[in-house]
């Protein structure tokens, strides 16, 4: 069965408080709100850029688990676009690059060369926001499927846009990137369901924020089951629900509203990590693998909302 | 002589009527703020008054007028905003009672007063309600069951017979048009779900939606109050046994909204089923972001949202022998209540 055979991250060094966050008007909530919703720090990115983090993170991956770079059949990026992603975080966004022949200078085609992928075929992922890696997921697993591919490289990297400060709807941003293979034939972390809902009508996001904010639960609940159906599970053999750092309560809902008990949603990284737009369900998964919280075998539900219009789940056996 | 008050409602304006149609003879005395603004109808008096006035703000010679004709009191008039505090609710409708009662001791022919309460005097009661049920031990939802609860009470006090009627909540005038003039927090929700601001419903298994239309409401209590023989009698004016299940209930609403192809193309969640405490969080964390728009969304539904998790059936063979037949099933007229809103755009004058 098609696998998750390893996963790295890199975060953006410098960590702040929710409240220095705050002081430095980076939020638009009061930060005790957020702090109520479970965030204590986020990463935020400096001198480092969208790409090096990406970089690092593959890296990471590569050497740990010993794979050598011709092997890798498929790269998928998603992420910061186009020559935004090469600028250290420091230097504001040039939308001018976009209307000249840099907009074709691909982080991905970077990280192809950079890390040796010979034999890589390249392919980029964009507009799913904070699921752009499950996006990259249940591509590579098709690909595995679908054409034989033995090994994709899924890389994402995001850092949140500078002017936006650090917030989304009522979440504490952080800068990060997140490396993860995909294997057809792996043992560990077997995909067993994917489903993801589009719905195309919140494309306007900031302007129809609070239909979203109604929209989510119910639109939630409707993914989750298509992934555990998919998966032949019920909500009653999940193990573990390994979530995406958003609200604490938001999470708490959640689970209410899939009849889980609170206990079995792996929550330590919210208030450390904050929301990793890269892919944080995937970071969390290492964290939890590597503490022994996760024990082989388990089933894992996996979900995140990309903000605007995307849903997506995953269902996975450890 | 009948003293009605509450005729300006949709319910106590449709008693008047019917009254005045099954009784040539009869004359009305009606409590208006404003008489001025009271339409000419022949043998209808407007007298001005204020339920929450002392005497409520008749002249000695109004008074005095009707201590000497009146032979039946219909008190329907309330403040039946859900979500008002309960001292302001109680001003209304249990200190406005006390002052009708008062004065109907004071008026030596009258031999019933009729009293127009809510089914949800039940508050939070689960399973069976009886029509005789008093228990008030269950708490309420809002302060508007509970001042009405109150002045229940203060009726079965009273040293006159009295009957009491207890209408469940009125969502359209009558059945076969779907026609909505009054509106109130049910259209609101609708409009809400419509708008696709409701992200779940508190609800449990066999919890059910009664409504009534105002034309079945008036019709039972023009029949019902110039009886004799109903003295000390409780009577239920609900949909009961036809009463639309929630999920039904939403399912019907969904439909109607689909059959615009605009709308349905905004592939908009029917909201999740949930329990209160689920709910009670949702509700915590939107007050906790305070964003204006949810809040009021939230704030709008939850004065009366928890009633559709303590599930309740209404009995109501006492009404419906006296009266005939029953109310109108929900599930028979609800989708073109939805129609009709629809159509109206809710009257333009409802917030969401």
């Amino acid at each position: 069965m098609t696998s998750i055979a390893g996963i790295a991250y890199a975060f953006a060094e410098e960590a702040r408080s929710v409240a220095e966050l705050g002081a430095a008007g980076l939020l638009a909530s009061d930060p005790a709100v957020l702090e109520g919703f479970g965030f204590a720090h986020a990463h935020v990115a400096v001198a480092e850029s969208p790409y090096q983090l990406a970089l690092v993170a593959a890296r990471r991956l590569l050497e740990e688990r010993r794979v050598a770079p011709e092997s890798v059949d498929v790269l998928l990026y998603g992420g910061t676009p186009g020559p935004l992603a090469q600028q250290p975080a420091d230097v504001p966004w040039d939308g001018g690059l976009l209307q000249t022949t840099a907009r074709f200078k691909y982080p991905a085609a970077r990280l192809q060369y950079e890390l040796g992928l010979e034999r890589a075929t390249v392919l980029g992922l964009d507009q799913l926001a904070c699921v752009t890696l499950f996006g990259a997921v249940r591509l590579g697993r098709a690909l595995c499927l679908a054409e034989g591919v033995d090994r994709v490289l899924c890389v994402a990297s995001e850092f949140f846009p500078a002017d936006a400060g650090r917030e989304a709807i009522f979440n504490c941003t952080s800068d990060a990137a997140v490396a993860l293979l995909v294997e057809r034939a792996g043992a560990r972390n077997r995909i067993a369901g994917a489903a993801q809902v589009t719905k195309g009508y919140y494309w306007d996001c900031d302007a129809l924020r609070d239909e979203i904010v109604a929209s989510y639960f119910p639109t939630a609940v409707h993914v989750v089951e298509r992934a555990l159906a998919a998966a032949g599970w019920g909500p009653g053999d999940v193990d573990w629900v390994i979530p995406h750092n958003v609200s604490r309560t938001s999470w708490d809902i959640l689970m209410g509203l899939l009849g889980l008990p609170r206990a079995r949603l792996w929550a330590g990284n919210i208030a450390r990590r904050g929301h990793a737009l890269a892919g944080d369900n995937f970071i969390n998964l290492r964290d939890a693998l590597d503490g022994g919280d996760v024990r082989p075998g388990e089933k894992l539900l996996l979900f995140a909302y990309g903000y605007g219009a995307h849903w997506t789940a995953l269902a996975v056996e450890a | 002589m009948l003293f009605l008050t509450g005729a300006t409602g949709l319910v106590g304006g449709g008693v008047l009527a019917r009254m005045l149609r099954a009784d040539p003879a009869l004359r009305v005395a009606v409590l208006v703020r404003d008489p001025s603004r009271w339409p000419a109808i022949d043998r209808v008096t407007p007298v001005a008054g204020d339920l929450c006035a002392s005497g409520l703000g008749l002249t000695p010679d109004v008074r005095a007028a009707l201590a000497r004709e009146v032979h039946l009191v219909v008190h329907a008039a309330a403040d039946v905003v859900f979500s008002r505090p309960l001292d302001v609710a109680r001003a209304t409708n249990v200190q406005g009672t006390r002052r009708v009662l008062d004065l109907v001791h004071e008026w030596p022919r009258v031999g019933q007063v009729v009293y127009v309460s809510t089914a949800f005097v039940a508050g939070r009661r689960t399973g069976s309600v009886a029509e005789a049920e008093e228990d008030g031990a269950a708490g309420w939802v809002n302060a508007y069951e509970q001042s009405k609860w109150e002045a229940e009470r203060l009726v079965r006090a009273a040293t006159r017979p009295w009957l009491i009627v207890r209408p469940s909540t009125i969502v359209c005038d009558d059945p076969d048009g779907g026609v909505v003039t009054q509106y109130n927090a049910v259209h609101h929700a609708v409009r809400l779900l419509h708008r696709g601001l409701v992200p779940m419903i508190a609800t449990a298994p066999q919890a059910s939606v009664d409504l009534v239309p105002a034309d079945y409401v008036a019709g039972a209590i023009a029949a019902l109050a110039v009886r004799h023989d109903l003295a000390g009698r409780t009577l239920h004016l609900c949909a009961g046994a036809g009463a639309l299940a929630v999920p039904d209930l939403l399912e019907n609403t969904w439909e109607v909204f689909a059959r615009n192809p605009a709308w349905r193309r905004k592939a908009l969640p029917r909201p999740v089923l949930t329990d209160l405490a689920t709910y009670a969080l949702l509700e915590r964390s939107i007050d906790q972001t305070g964003d204006e728009m949810l809040q009021r969304a939230v704030r709008g539904l939850s004065h009366f949202a928890p009633q559709l998790a303590l599930p309740k059936r209404f009995e109501t063979a006492g009404a419906d022998a006296l009266l005939g037949a029953p109310a109108p099933p929900v599930g028979a007229y609800w989708a073109r209540v939805v129609e009709h809103l629809l159509a109206v755009r809710w009257g333009g004058g409802m917030a969401a």
